[in-house]
């Protein structure tokens, strides 16, 4: 599974349409048969992710997530668990995936596995 | 001697990432907190980073305010982890009376106070916060706190070894190398 990461309008989808997926093959529905997950970030508003939601992740080719967690903390609590849980649901996807992308201005920045200069 | 900062945003992981470089300094750990506790999710997330630092041999010391007295603590040696500036430059900030303290004058104190940590221990660990890169408050005090937050962060980061961001658990060395 490739794991790609990144702000608002930083390039996610046309990486995404780089890799060879059309709109056919790119839905936010986790059970879905779509090879391609789009906003994991907007998912986790409705659902905690569980066993089985963790699972249908892992078996998709590509989890596409908005990266949250940058600013400031929200004034609500609710807004506050959502990022903190977008945050920590990321790291327990990237722990399995075969690569992490963070995309940067429309470039697509290899995390994992990432150059021997990094730690 | 090595003086790392180390940088993210919620829930990217930079606390489990933190302790473990500042296990792996020394074994003599001192951790420096500054959350203060007054509310119950202040409470829970004081909870979780205590069950992740059990039984790594850290021992705690609350300096929410200020640093100055640590700094002439008589532990020395060894390895000191901080965590976080976010917290300590808030409640340098603004005090409990709502009054906020002049930003310019917190500023050059908290740089201050965490190079004389820095020096006082063998090594240094410091958490910082990624605070600027999700849309503009319409809050002068916040906005005030998050160029506080990044300035902070600037001025450590051009004078420590090692600077590390990380995201979703991963590690990015953005200055120097990790001994």
């Amino acid at each position: 599974m490739i794991l790609v990461l990144g702000g608002i309008a930083s390039g996610k989808r046309a990486y995404v349409y780089g890799l060879g997926y059309a709109d056919k093959q790119i839905d936010g529905d986790p059970a879905s048969s779509a090879p391609v997950l789009y906003g994991l970030d907007e998912l986790l508003r409705n659902r905690t992710p569980d066993e089985v939601l963790v699972g249908q992740l892992a078996a998709k080719e590509v989890v596409v997530c908005r990266e949250v967690g940058l600013g400031i903390v929200p004034i609500d609590a609710k807004g506050r668990a959502w990022r903190e849980l977008v945050g920590r649901t990321c790291t327990l996807l990237a722990e399995s995936a075969d690569e992490v992308v963070r995309m940067v201005c429309g470039i697509p920045v290899r995390i994992k596995p990432q150059d021997s200069s990094c730690c | 001697m090595m003086k790392a900062l180390v940088v993210g945003g919620s829930g990217s992981g930079k606390s489990a990432f933190a302790e473990d470089l500042a296990c792996s300094l020394s074994p003599t750990r001192t951790y420096l907190a500054t959350m203060e506790s007054a509310s119950p999710e202040a409470q829970s997330r004081i909870a979780r980073h205590r069950r992740q630092r059990q039984g790594r041999g850290f021992t705690t010391i609350e300096c929410p305010r200020s640093l100055a007295m640590q700094a002439c603590a008589t532990e020395t040696g060894s390895v000191a982890l901080l965590e976080d500036l976010g917290n300590l430059a808030a409640n340098a900030l603004f005090a409990y009376d709502g009054s906020m303290a002049d930003p310019s004058t917190t500023l050059d104190r908290l740089e201050r106070e965490v190079i004389a940590l820095a020096d006082h221990y063998d090594h240094v660990v410091v958490v910082g916060n990624e605070v600027g890169s999700e849309g503009i408050s319409p809050y002068p005090a916040t906005l005030t706190w998050i160029q506080l937050v990044g300035e902070l962060c600037c001025r450590l980061a051009a004078r420590f070894d090692l600077v590390v961001e990380v995201t979703a658990g991963i590690p990015l060395v953005v200055k120097g190398t990790r001994a």
